[in-house]
């Protein structure tokens, strides 16, 4: 079966139907215009994301030839989006997101890193934006200078070290959802004194104690836990004061063995993620709200001998939030064919993840384009009239 | 500010300085470690390693049957829980012995390198039932006894073992045009030959590309475990037949066999960009984020000239000034800080001892619940706060032993680890030494103890005026200084 390129826009994106008629045109400018105080968070999926698994190209016979044993059918709990892609069941719980125009994929993208399919230089690359080796900070940290308002530029690591994402010369943060620093105040203020002369535990300190009272007051008489709902409940929590930006990462997606249940257990940790962030933030923030899911490179087209996939290329990656184009499959589908993979075994990439990340960064806090093809992203192709901003 | 080279080498070659134990001299000290260490008795595997190799074997022979019996419709899923929660104890046990090594050790340099290498050579203890078993075996008879020789001979004994074999898939592995390959349609994984070259040698961005990886997971294949045994063996029929070309050598064709994998892997540590990935490594552990170039070069010379001899390149780097200089730029990794912290507190050997053996699995404990302690029993002999002084801490702050989330190891700069959550986790973990290991002690003297003459002005004064003595305390291992090397 051949996969009509029939909505095609500016760019190439194919835009599946769901919700394509019912939404309003926006220009670029009207994204541009939101007042400022939009969320955005990114969720890193660690291990490389069988995107081919999570949204199976099930219409494509091909797809079932390329893995017999993990391409799936409706009738085995497939759900279906648009009659050509349909949804892995262990994500069931997204559907409602789905229906609501407030979930989207995007196929076929990849960081411009090529060849090695080598976890840690493709995390690099997908974190520091860059193919520069000698790069230590993040796009996401250098992103934040540019941010037109300093309010906006508050940002937040859910986790106990920071990762590369967020690390770089602006302020950003780390707590992890079982941190406290439960201490009388005359022993703060010692510990205050005890780091003065030392600028990055000074630093880090007066970080600790703002966020110790902001997750103090999220948590509640809760027990802090440490698990993937907890990280998201925290996320929601300080997104909902003061901060504006969250990341954190789900691991478990190097599926190179009996890809099955390891897969389905990660893209359950992947829907309540996304399903308790929403809760935790409420109707109103929700919808100011871009949650951006990204891995370093996506699988082989094929299955393996071992009933996984190996380290591939061009991936998939998902927006969630009430301020996203939702309800639709984004990005050019460039086949299943032999010709059509790289290198005969990969998903041809066919848009870079950095202009879809640069896009929802120019969306929900206004960072001039060429700040984004610069100093974000440097050498990045993107301008507002990117097919990411098309409704 | 000056600090003496003793309390230098014991702070940012080993794992900080321990009252009663007298901190290395200097570098020809340091490396005078090695030899004896390497004799030395080691805590981990608890039955030692010819017993947790007939253990292992002995359970995963179990898990074989039963898995047998499972074709044949005859699961036995008390035998499965049985077997795993066996090996999560032996896990656990052997995780809290690692931790007591790296205390107890007078060989702080040797047992430093050895946790430089585990990492090096990630493995990780979660991967499945027999990783559980098989972590603390790598790092005892695969990494310490090669630590301080030829950098090929570590190589092919942290590569060549079970337990990378089991953890990069490498059983799994199968050339697609073999006599196995061909019969039941398996195929090539790639994890063990990418690693191989992306980490343990030659380092990314050295010149390689997807078919020199290939190339190395097809001369890999037929390299196998030799079920039911745990050791390494060669079955042709799994081997993939003909020459494959990795970075312009060619290896297989004619005699295609059992030499292959062990050619390509001498070729490998021989490279000259192994030894410069290596030695800017561990100049980035031991010295600064960024490795001065300074201290590299003359570790890739003396590398090129011992023949990849790693006492030589550690010499190399010890002997450089650059290796002394004050300035404290490397952030502790958890399980440093950890270890250091339980060196410093200077518990008596008995009562250290009885923490220890509260934080190993108890025979009661089916899971990861704590047995009720006893009413009145002292603080460290309680099975939930030992397990929170030692193993809980690291998972909480991020370096649980042996459980790396990748195989690049655990991170290691400044910019990982210095945050505002780990920094409450160790100011928590401080609070708790301070007051139920430490209470009876002046700060004052836990300072000198811990930091001799590495303590900063600002930590003396602040600790003069501190609230309480238990507050006083656990600022000593609270502090920047102590945090640093």
């Amino acid at each position: 079966m051949d996969f009509p390129n029939a909505s095609m826009s500016r760019r190439g994106f194919l835009v599946s139907a769901c919700c394509a008629a019912a939404s309003p045109i926006l220009t670029p400018a009207s994204f541009a215009a939101v007042p400022g105080d939009n969320r955005f968070v990114t969720i890193i999926l660690r291990g490389a994301m069988d995107g081919l698994d999570l949204v199976q190209p099930y219409a494509d016979p091909l797809f079932a030839k390329l893995r017999p044993r993990l391409a799936l059918t409706t009738d085995q709990g497939l759900i279906d989006l648009d009659g050509r892609f349909g949804l892995h069941p262990a994500a069931a719980s997204l559907m409602p997101l789905w229906s609501a125009g407030e979930l989207s994929f995007v196929h076929a993208v990849s960081t411009p890193y090529r060849d090695e399919r080598s976890h840690f230089s493709g995390q690099d690359a997908l974190e520091t934006g860059t193919l520069q080796r000698n790069e230590r900070s993040g796009w996401l940290n250098r992103a934040l200078a540019h941010m037109p308002r300093q309010s906006d530029r508050k940002a937040i690591d859910i986790n106990t070290s920071m990762d590369l994402i967020l690390a770089g010369p602006n302020r950003a943060e780390a707590w992890a959802p079982q941190s406290d620093l439960a201490m009388a105040e005359d022993e703060i203020r010692f510990l205050e004194r005890l780091y003065a002369g030392d600028e990055g535990f000074a630093r880090v300190m007066a970080e600790a104690r703002n966020t110790d009272l902001l997750a103090d007051a999220i948590h509640g008489d809760q027990k802090r836990g440490e698990g993937i709902a907890d990280m998201a409940r925290l996320a929601a929590g300080l997104l909902s004061q003061e901060y504006r930006i969250a990341s954190f990462s789900i691991n478990g997606w190097d599926t190179h063995v009996d890809q099955r249940p390891q897969f389905a257990r990660a893209v359950t940790d992947l829907s309540l993620a996304i399903n308790t962030l929403k809760e935790g933030l409420g109707p109103q923030v929700w919808g100011k709200t871009v949650v951006l899911v990204i891995t370093e490179f996506g699988r082989t087209a094929r299955e393996n001998g071992s009933g996984g996939t190996d380290h591939g290329t061009g991936g998939a990656a998902l927006l969630a939030g009430g301020g996203i184009p939702g309800g639709r499959i984004l990005g050019r589908w460039p086949g299943l064919s032999e010709d059509q993979l790289l290198d005969g075994r990969d998903l041809m990439p066919t848009g870079d993840v950095r202009e879809l990340a640069a896009a929802m960064l120019y969306r929900q806090f206004d960072i001039a384009p060429d700040r984004l093809t610069t100093d974000v992203f440097p050498g990045l192709s993107f301008d507002n009239g990117s097919g990411y901003l098309r409704g | 500010m000056s600090i003496s080279v003793p309390t230098l080498a014991a702070i940012r070659y080993g794992f900080g300085l321990r009252p009663g134990e007298p901190p290395p001299q200097d570098a020809q000290a340091l490396l005078a470690q090695l030899p004896p260490a390497a004799r030395a008795e080691l805590r981990f595997p608890r039955e030692g390693i010819t017993g947790r190799r007939e253990t292992a074997e002995k359970i995963i022979a179990l898990r074989r049957a039963e898995a047998k019996a499972t074709q044949n419709g005859k699961p036995n899923a008390r035998l499965r829980q049985t077997t795993q929660q066996q090996a999560n104890r032996l896990y656990r046990g052997d995780a809290v012995a690692r931790i007591a090594q790296a205390v107890t050790s007078p060989y702080g340099f040797h047992e430093r390198l050895a946790s430089f290498w585990a990492d090096h050579f990630a493995v990780n203890a979660d991967k499945n039932l027999q990783m559980f078993m098989l972590a603390a075996l790598h790092e005892a008879e695969a990494i310490r006894p090669h630590l301080a020789g030829p950098f090929r001979d570590l190589l092919k004994a942290a590569v060549l073992h079970p337990a990378m074999f089991f953890y990069l898939d490498q059983n799994r592995s199968i050339g697609p045009g073999s006599v196995a390959g061909l019969r039941n349609g398996r195929g090539l994984n790639e994890n063990l030959g990418r690693e191989l070259i992306e980490l343990h040698t030659l380092g990314t961005g050295s010149g390689y590309g997807q078919a020199d990886v290939r190339a190395a997971a097809l001369i890999l294949t037929g390299v196998g475990i030799d079920a039911p045994r745990l050791d390494i063996g060669y079955r042709p029929q799994r081997a993939e037949p003909g020459a494959f070309t990795l970075l312009g050598r060619s290896y297989g064709g004619e005699g295609r066999g059992e030499a292959d994998h062990r050619a390509m892997i001498d070729d490998l540590a021989d490279h000259p960009a192994t030894a410069r990935h290596i030695c800017a490594k561990l100049a980035g552990h031991f010295l600064a984020d960024v490795p001065p170039p300074e201290v590299v070069a003359p570790m890739v010379a003396a590398w090129t000239a011992s023949d990849g001899n790693l006492t030589e390149v550690y010499r190399a780097m010890l002997e450089h000034p650059r290796a002394w200089q004050v300035g404290g730029a490397k952030i502790k990794r958890p399980f440093d800080f950890v270890v250091s912290g339980l060196r410093a507190l200077d518990m008596p050997e008995k009562q250290f001892e009885a923490m220890m053996a509260a934080a190993m699995p108890q025979p009661d404990d089916e899971d990861e619940a704590p047995r009720r302690p006893k009413k009145n029993a002292p603080r460290h002999r309680n099975p939930g706060f030992a397990r929170a002084m030692t193993i809980w801490a690291l998972q909480r702050m991020g370096q649980p032993v042996w459980r790396p989330t990748s195989p690049a190891g655990f991170a290691d700069d400044a910019a990982s680890w210095l945050t505002p959550s780990q920094l409450a986790e160790r100011i928590a973990w401080a609070r708790m030494a301070a007051q139920w290991l430490a209470a009876d002690r002046e700060p004052a003297d836990l300072l000198a103890d811990a930091l001799g003459d590495a303590a900063r002005e600002d930590t003396i004064r602040v600790l003069g005026q501190a609230p309480n003595r238990v507050h006083g305390l656990a600022m000593v291992l609270a502090s920047p200084e102590f945090n640093r090397r």
